[in-house]
């Protein structure tokens, strides 16, 4: 970088003024802050709330880490905040793949909840993907009524739509059935609008109506013309869909009675549960390490795709 | 299947918008799609032959939207009228099933029970909100600044929480606040406040608060950094020009011009706390007996159908949480619309 900015100044452009070196971390469009008069030593207080909001931020997933190196008894008793012998991350980690005191087993609901994610995610971006261009690319007669209904069911709470799932589930015997989880999370009426946005501002109309006048089928351009252009807005969807499904605790908790069913949301809660009541059962360091296996895919998610959630809570926050 | 690129297309990831639909375009998911503009048939008569093939080929657009559809309508609309045919009737042993049209309702709103829940939800709203507001609008004018060194870093553990699972959230506080062995006990020891029990009925909302604000201020953080980023340069460099100290373009400049951000994750907020359910459920395991059955309505909701077996009145709770909720969204649409924020 440095070396084209040097070949910038003594070419093309005499007259450029000196560039600034770029720091690292800061915003290259931000207007500098040596600008605002500020008082000495507000960078400094500035920095130092940042500091301790990040130790906030960061104290239960330390926390986490370090626990699940423990004992029962160690996290109990040694120190919270550092590691104590006998080192049994290893035990711990083994522990969660065999059925613990007849409860369940953690790797199993991790299996579940992959599934889960992957099957109800992976359609609900499916079915959001027609939806998205089907809803901004055509005006079929009622376009304007569906697309109302969707947006209106945007608001309707996730609280107030499980309870009413299970006691249909009751009636067409889908209680502890996979399908009672996958299929109510591929209706995404988010996923639909940020498709139906993504859709306006990626695919021309005229990119449209020329392959038409080729004589490609309305299908034939979605498959192969539309949907490549669509691929960011696919990964923000799909992205969204399977956080969502990961994250879900009310619907698996109240739909599924066998444990080998249960996502890693509702398997963790149970054994929470039974380590507090149940005195036999080392259950408090599984609990611990449960929980830390549970994270990390997410944040390692999180921060590979940043790209794409950034776009998609823009979207999303425009959405509502 | 993404594979495939048609010879002449410009590659699909130079293509991205890196910033999404302008505000303008919001008028457009009301109107309807953005292209009627460029298909108005003129009086010629292939045209005219056109403009029929067109209509035609529209109606194909159907099919792209039918498979949605028909999810949408067995999965969300038809439980949802299944729940409200339900909430009319009633279970009792001696009897059986009978139609008692509105008693659900009258029962869930006569309910004390159902009413501590939602007046607990009200304060918990009332507290965290504002509180998390605060704390997210203060960080993001700061990284939007600059005056925070390092923003970019600070930006991202903020956000790392956004990715917990709320029930992975709650177990990890609950360890920390746990009165026997939870470290954060120790440590209000150590600053002179013995015998602090964070599960007892005087801190349990207080430290719900802290775990839902933990959970969410990053995520409401970077809402509030992408709409500052939108606030024209040249409107701060002039104030910078005018002399005007920095706190007065925060409060002057920059709060104005976030007004609608700042509206709308307070009801994105206030819809999520009138469902609290995870957080207060997860303590409750950690043997809390100051959470009970009815804590929050959706608790109560919960504990009514599960616990209780009485999945009518359940469904009637159900019914009036979600007509609260879509009053709530529907009033602050109106609101800001008349304000012309939208």
């Amino acid at each position: 970088m440095s070396a084209s900015a040097t070949v910038l100044d003594q070419g093309q452009q005499p007259a450029a003024p000196p560039r600034e070196p770029r720091r690292r971390w800061a915003d290259p469009d931000a207007i500098p802050i040596e600008f605002y008069g500020l008082c000495r030593g507000t960078v400094t207080l500035v920095t130092t709330l940042c500091v301790l909001f990040a130790i906030f931020t960061l104290i239960p997933i330390v926390w986490l880490i370090i626990n699940s190196t423990k004992t029962q008894a160690n996290i109990f008793e040694s120190f919270g905040f550092w590691f104590a012998s006998p080192f049994v991350f290893g035990r711990n980690f083994g522990l969660l793949f065999q059925n613990v005191d007849g409860y369940g087993i953690y790797f199993q609901w991790f299996g579940n909840t992959v599934l889960y994610a992957v099957l109800g995610g992976g359609g609900a971006t499916a079915l959001a993907a027609l939806a998205g261009y089907g809803f901004a690319r055509f005006r079929f007669p009622g376009h304007r009524v569906l697309f109302f209904v969707v947006i209106g069911a945007l608001l309707v709470p996730i609280t107030a739509i499980t309870l009413p799932l299970y006691l249909s589930y009751a009636k067409v015997h889908l209680i502890n059935s996979i399908w009672g989880m996958i299929l109510p999370a591929m209706v995404s009426p988010i996923g639909v609008y940020l498709m139906k946005v993504f859709v306006e501002v990626s695919v021309p109309v005229e990119l449209i109506d020329a392959a038409r006048l080729d004589g490609a089928g309305e299908f034939k351009i979605f498959w192969r013309l539309a949907l490549p252009l669509m691929v960011p807005g696919l990964m923000t969807v799909l992205l969204l869909n399977v956080v969502t499904v990961w994250n879900n605790y009310f619907l698996p908790l109240i739909i599924f009675s066998q444990n080998q069913l249960y996502p890693l949301t509702v398997g963790l809660g149970l054994w929470s549960e039974r380590a507090q009541n149940s005195g036999n059962a080392e259950l408090f360091p599984l609990v611990v390490l449960g929980g830390l296996v549970t994270i990390v895919p997410l944040i390692a998610l999180f921060l590979i795709l940043q790209r794409y959630w950034r776009s998609g809570l823009l979207l999303g926050s425009i959405a509502n | 299947m993404a594979g495939w690129r048609a010879p002449d297309l410009p590659q699909p990831g130079a293509r991205q918008p890196r910033t999404p639909a302008p505000p303008e375009q919001e008028s457009t998911i009301v109107n309807g799609t953005a292209t009627t503009a460029q298909r108005r048939p003129l009086p010629t008569r292939s045209l005219l032959v056109q403009s029929a093939w067109a209509r035609r080929r529209d109606r194909k657009g159907f099919w792209f939207v039918a498979p949605f559809l028909a999810f949408f309508l067995v999965l969300m609309l038809a439980p949802l009228i299944y729940a409200i045919y339900t909430s009319l009737y009633t279970t009792r042993i001696i009897g059986g099933t009978t139609f008692t049209g509105a008693a659900n309702y009258t029962q869930t709103l006569q309910s004390g029970e159902f009413w501590s829940g939602v007046i607990r939800v009200i304060i918990f709203a009332a507290i965290q909100i504002p509180v998390m507001l605060a704390i997210a609008f203060f960080f993001a004018t700061m990284f939007d600044l600059g005056v925070a060194k390092y923003g970019t870093l600070f930006r991202t553990i903020f956000f790392i929480p956004f990715a917990v699972p709320a029930v992975v959230g709650a177990v990890m506080w609950s360890f920390l606040l746990e009165p026997q062995f939870g470290p954060f006990v120790h440590l209000a020891h150590a600053l002179g406040f013995a015998n602090t029990d964070f599960f007892s009925s005087n801190l349990i909302l207080p430290s719900i608060i802290v775990i839902v604000i933990w959970e969410w201020t990053g995520y409401n953080m970077v809402i509030l950094y992408t709409a500052l980023k939108s606030v024209p340069r040249d409107v701060v460099e002039a104030a910078i020009l005018d002399d005007t100290p920095l706190w007065k373009i925060i409060v002057k400049v920059k709060l104005p011009m976030v007004r609608p951000a700042i509206v709308l994750l307070v009801f994105i907020n206030t819809i999520g706390a009138l469902q609290l359910f995870t957080e207060p459920q997860i303590l409750s395991y950690f043997e809390t007996q100051a959470i009970s059955v009815n804590f929050t309505p959706t608790l109560y909701i919960y504990n009514t159908a599960i616990a209780g077996g009485q999945t009518q009145l359940a469904a009637a709770a159900a019914v009036i949480l979600g007509l609260v909720i879509v009053v709530i969204s529907v009033g602050s649409l109106f609101l800001r619309r008349r304000r012309g924020e939208i």
